[in-house]
Formats: C-alpha cells, structure tokens, sequence
C-alpha cells in the first residue's frame, strides 16, 4: 500500500456514517417517483413548462396564469365537481427532458389531463408522448404551424391552444402591405434570427405580404444569432442598405437590445421599423419606446378592446405584480377550454372532453369578438389578433386595427393546400 | 477464463433482474428510468472505453450518439426496414462514421484529441441544423418514429420497450466488459500508461487506438438508438456538446476506474436531475453543489472510493 492510499484510507474511516446516510438518502429519494399517487376527488393536470434559462419569465408568466385560473375554478365548484391540482414540472426547453417529464407527469405523478406550456422544442417532443399515452393534452405556447396543420404530426387528443406563425404572417402581411400602400413605402429590410424559426416564419410573412403588396423591393436582410449582445454590425448594414421600413422577428431580450441599441444609431429615424413580436417584457425593458413602431399585439391589455380583458390583465398585476405575456393568455384560455368543455360533458373524463373540445366556441377575453372557436382540426382560431402603432407613454400602442379572420382562413386553407396538409 | 463466467453470471442475474423487477412492482416512472439508464450508461460506458481503458480523452463523443439518433430515426420513418435491420444498419453506418472520424483524430493526443473530436462533432450539429429538409432542424425529426413489430416484440408498449432497452443495456455493457478484459483491452491499457513501451514492444499504436474508437462510436450510436424510442424522435441537442459533457461528467462521478462507473454515475445523475426537477425550480443550483459535495467529499467517482473502503485493501489495478 502507498503512502498515499494509507493517508485516504485514514481520511475514509470517519465517513462511514456519511457513507450510510447519503446511501439511504439516495434510496429514499430514488423510490419516491415510483411510488404512484392517489386520484381522489381531486384532478391533477400536468404542465410541462420551463422554469430555468433565458425563457423562464415565460414559463412562470404560464404558471402565474394557469394558477390564476384553477383558483377561480375551483372557486367555483371546480372542474365537474372536481377541484383542480396543477403540477408543474420543468422541462427545461429541451425535447428529451420535457418528453420524460410529460411522461412521469402521467404515469406516476397522477396527473390526467396535460396543459403543454413549453415552446415548440419540446412541444413536438410532448406530442409524440401525447400520441403514445393517448392523454387530453393542450399545448398553450408552440406557434408552429405544422403540430396542427399536418395531418402527419397531429395526434387525436392534442389540441392547440395558441396563436399560429401563419395567421400572424397572414396578418402581418395584409396589414403591412396597407400601410406600404400609404406610405408608398417599397424598399424594404429584415432582420431576424438566425435560425428555423427566423427564417421559416420570415420567408412565409414575405410570401403573404408580397400576395398583398407584389411591387415590394427587399434591399437586405440581416441574420443575427440568437442573443447575440451587440447589434452593431446588424444596425449599420441595415442603415447603409436605406430601406424605407424594416421587417423583424427579433423577440424577447433580443428585440429590446436591438431597439436600445437601434436608438443610439438613430435607426427608427432612417426606416419604419415594423414587427410583431412587441409585448410586455419587451416593452419594460426598452428605455426610450420610439415612436412609430408598427407593431402586432402579442397581448395586449387595451386590445381586445373589452371590460373582460382589462379586467382580467387586472386580477393578473394584482396578484403577480407585473403585467402578463403573450404566454399568460394563451394558458388561461386553455383553462376556460377546459372549463366550458367540462361544463358541456358534465364530466372531467380526458376521453370524453376531447370530443367535445373538438369545434367548441366558448366566450373568452382573448378572442377578438369576446369568443374563440377550437376548430376541428384542434386549433384555436378568433383570438385577437391586431397591429397598431407604438407611442411612449401607456398604452403603447395606438390606433390598433384587428386582422380580419375570414381573410386569414381563406389564405391559410390556400396555404394547406399548397403544402398538402389537406 | 474465470473472469468471463462470473461476468456472464452477473449480467444474467441482472437480466433477469431487470426483467422480473415489472412482475414484482408495476411502475411506469420505473421502466422510463431503466429505459432513459440504458440510453446514457451506454452512451458514458462506450466514452469510458476511450478515457478510462485508452486515454484518450474525447469531447466530441456526442456525435456517435447524435448520428444514432437521427440515422435509426431516419431509416425507421423513410424505409420500411424492420426494426432489427435498422438498428443493425445504424450501427454500421455509425462504425464507418467513427473509422472516417478516428481516422482523422487519433494520430493526435490529449488536448489536440479532445479539441478535434468537439470540432468534429460541432461540424455535426451544424449539419443537423442546417440540413432542415432532412433532419427538421432545430425543432428536430418530428413525427414520431414508427414503430414496426418483430418477433412478437411491439416496442409501442411501454413493457416491450423496457425489455428491449434493458436486454440491450445488459448485452451492450457485457460487450464492452469483454472487450476491457480482453488482450486487445490490456494492450490499450499499456498504450494509455506508456505508449513509448508499447510502440517499442511492437504494437502499431495506431490499429487498437482506431480500434476502440470505432467499438466506442458503435456503442454510443446504440444509446442513441435507445435515446430516440424514449422520445420517438431526434434532436439536435443529442449531438450538441453539453449532451458529450454529460457524459464525461457521467464517467468522473461514477469512477473512470470502473467499469461500471459510467452506469453508477448515469444512474446518480439521472436520479438527481429528476428529483430535484421535481421538487424545485432551482434544480440546477442544487443539483450543483450535491455534484460539488460528492466531489470535494469522495474526490473520486463514486465506485472508485467504494473500492478503497476500508477493508478492501489496496486500490485495485486498474
């Protein structure tokens, strides 16, 4: 034996006892997920979400709202007579994590019913558990279109409750070609991420605003990272380019550097900058809101313009202390599906309120006549969609017109039958 | 000889273990768990294979897993192979991936290695992203992964899918045990300790190091294989660079020494991210300083320590 092992041999003796408590520790804590919990009277719902990493505000923004909902459920008597029970897990945006997550939320933690609040990342990942296990799931935070519009990767008991990239680019694209029309603006820039979700959505809004505005010049586009820290190299091509308006998909901490960082240049002066992606986080982080930023509403407090939503935008800063996200309403709508559905069916049975889920119309805050309809192909469709202008001082957004939704079915039925979704 | 029965006899007793363990206790999260082990002891056993058994040090390991991800994924959503023919084909694929790759990276050592294996894979993943048509990009192969019958196993039940994932684990890990112990696994050892004397006593270093990198570059693919049923799809985050340092993170807090470190130190890390996830937001944070403890307090993998517990003697050759 070497003098080195003698001497940690010496060192071990005293951590035995150690040894024996993290061992049992370890077992201890290994056996509890396995050990499946009761149901009683009580209904757990599951939501994978994301509560760590760069999107964490949007993750606890779902929470807070799903909270905010199951207690006024439960108020009420709760879900068919049963009270309702959210368990929240971590999914951490990562497909593998969240899909494990989905899962122990199902088998082991008891819960019957999933609400999927994560981004499209892990989505995709919880609809292949969802089509494994055959759960009632509602995915609240994917944009994607195709989890809905391909027939492909839609699984019978899954349903979205979220706005689509193609109703936002229909929208963006109509509104916009408007506004380029009066303003006789026909030189125009992007800047979007650099990655699918850049580029796809970017290329399918240029699609739908060149329907609209075929006559349209694209002098440049820019692609920055993904949290890239400094714009730049990004603020001065697109000066020097001289479009007369800008188009981008930058969102969250990015869109707000790139506004900060685009005011020190004076960009907002040189071009129209025009995008849908303005909410409230980004709008708190911004030091001086330029004005004239034409801008979609994400979620907007003024916008649908009624008492219900301001009301429940309210309730919401009460208890949380700041104002909701894009996330938030499309989670409480999700609780309000269940609601109505479980109402209808007098029953709380997973199987049951998918078929009744399926074409439901229910009377909402968020949707732009106070209703939203799931259609039949488990896709939300009616929720406020609008774009208006920036201003510096609250509201924000001034003179706000909605999308209109005959428009954006009509070209988004063109748009599945271009892709052969249908 | 001696050595070989008493392994088979333990990874018998471990197969049958495994795969009575359903009959005494039905639980799901139990069967997700030994399925999700398999994926990552067999991904962290095969980088040990080149850490601890060979010294070389690989950063980029993630590929092989990645590429059996995506290559299984892909030849069961596009072909109509069976299952057996696609796992059999992906691990081909993967062998001659890892000959191409090992062929570039073992003429170099320590950090130059390890450097070029990250490159290699980075490249990997950027194809992966790049490459949407095929592999979906950054959302990853969505779809799911059919799952076709064979031999009356239907890998769609929860059941038959623990089964498969757990004879695989078993025979994946006796495979690599029995290249360890093998001749071939010796002249490895003393390439690692001393390469001057093993290339002075004949040995072209060049034909086992390239060797064990293509075996560990096949194990890892059929963890990725295991990896991508558990999700019923591939992700570029398979073949991203923390999923190779989860691994080597695997290894250390197993022990390198052991040959079944790896599988200790996926099950502690799986265990821990999953009862911490469960019981706090701030998993990373904790799930930090349990890892720092056991490092600062064992100041080796765990099975390394357990093997010069008192009573045990010396620390066991190697």
């Amino acid at each position: 034996m070497t003098k080195h092992d003698v001497k940690n041999n010496d060192k071990t003796k005293p951590g035995l006892g150690r040894r024996a408590v993290l061992a049992t520790g370890v077992t201890g804590a290994l056996a509890i997920p396995f050990l499946a919990r009761g149901a009683g009277n009580v209904l757990r719902i599951g939501v994978p979400t994301v509560l760590s990493g760069p999107i964490a505000l949007l993750g606890t923004s779902s929470r807070n709202a799903l909270l905010l909902e199951a207690d006024r459920i439960n108020a009420a008597g709760g879900l068919a007579g049963r009270k309702i029970e959210l368990v929240f897990e971590d999914g951490k945006a990562q497909p593998q994590e969240t899909a494990r997550v989905a899962r122990e939320l199902v088998n082991t933690g008891g819960c019957e019913l999933l609400i999927d609040a994560t981004p499209s990342s892990g989505a995709f990942a919880v609809q292949e558990v969802v089509r494994d296990l055959g759960v009632l799931c509602i995915h609240t935070c994917s944009e994607t279109s195709s989890l809905t519009a391909d027939p492909k990767l839609r699984a019978p008991t899954a349903f979205r409750c979220a706005r689509q990239g193609v109703h936002d680019s229909i929208a963006g694209g109509a509104y916009l070609a408007q506004f380029a029309n009066a303003h006789k603006f026909n030189k125009w820039a992007t800047c979007s991420p650099d990655y699918a979700y850049g580029r796809d959505t970017t290329a399918q809004f240029l699609d739908f605003f060149r329907h609209f505005k075929p006559d349209i010049e694209l002098v440049t586009q820019a692609w920055p990272k993904l949290g890239q820290p400094d714009f730049t190299e990004v603020i001065t091509k697109l000066i020097q380019a001289r479009p007369q308006a800008l188009f981008t998909l930058l969102y969250a901490g990015d869109l707000s550097a790139f506004i900060n960082q685009g005011n020190v240049y004076a960009l907002f002066k040189a071009m129209t900058v025009c995008t849908p992606n303005v909410d409230y986080p980004v709008l708190s982080a911004i030091k001086n809101i330029p004005d004239g930023i034409q801008s979609g509403t994400r979620y907007f407090e003024e916008f649908p313009p009624l008492p219900a939503n301001k009301a429940w935008s309210e309730a919401y800063r009460k208890r949380f202390g700041q104002y909701p996200t894009n996330w938030a309403w499309q989670n409480a709508a999700a609780m309000m599906f269940l609601e109505a559905a479980a109402k209808k069916a007098g029953t709380s049975d997973g199987k049951t309120l998918v078929a009744v889920l399926s074409g439901l119309t229910i009377d909402c805050p968020f949707g732009t006549n106070g209703k939203i309809t799931m259609r039949e192909d488990h896709t939300i469709i009616d929720y406020a969609i609008g774009w208006g202008r920036t201003i510096a001082k609250p509201p924000y957004i001034a003179d706000i017109k909605p999308a209109d939704w005959g428009q954006i079915i009509e070209l988004e039925t063109a748009w599945k039958k271009q892709l052969g979704y249908i | 000889m001696n050595g070989f029965w008493r392994d088979s006899g333990v990874a018998l007793a471990a197969l049958v273990l495994l795969l009575g363990a359903p009959l005494a206790f039905s639980s799901p999260a139990f069967e997700d768990f030994i399925i999700r082990l398999s994926a990552l002891a067999l991904f962290a056993t095969s980088l040990n294979l080149l850490v601890g058994g060979s010294g070389m040090i690989s950063f980029g390991h993630g590929l092989f897993y990645g590429f059996g991800a995506y290559a299984f994924a892909l030849l069961m959503q596009r072909t109509t192979l069976s299952l057996a023919s696609a796992v059999l084909l992906t691990l081909f694929l993967a062998a001659l991936v890892a000959l191409l790759v090992g062929a570039v990276c073992i003429r170099l050592k320590t950090i130059y290695f390890a450097f070029v294996t990250l490159a290699i894979q980075m490249l990997f993943y950027s194809v992966i992203i790049s490459w949407v048509s095929l592999t979906g990009g950054d959302q990853g192969l969505q779809g799911g992964i059919p799952r076709r019958v064979i031999a009356g196993i239907d890998i769609n039940q929860q059941g038959h899918l623990y089964q498969f994932c757990a004879v695989l684990l078993v025979a994946g890990l006796f495979a690599m045990r029995h290249i360890t112990a093998s001749p071939f696994g010796m002249t490895l050892r003393m390439i690692r300790d001393n390469e001057a004397r093993a290339a002075f006593l004949g040995i072209p270093l060049w034909r086992p190091k390239l060797a064990i990198f293509v075996l560990a570059g096949v194990f890892a693919a059929l963890g990725g294989i295991l990896a991508s049923l558990f999700v019923s799809g591939a992700y570029p985050e398979f073949a991203d660079w923390p999923f190779s340092g989860q691994a080597i993170f695997a290894v250390m807090l197993g022990g390198i020494d052991s040959f079944l470190g790896p599988l200790a130190g996926s099950a502690i890390l799986l265990a821990l991210n999953d009862i911490f996830t469960r019981l706090t937001e701030y998993h990373g944070l904790v799930q930090g300083v349990v890892i720092l403890l056991f490092a600062l307090g064992l100041r080796r993998g765990v099975l390394d320590f357990l093997r010069v517990l008192p009573g045990r003697g010396e620390v066991a050759s190697r």
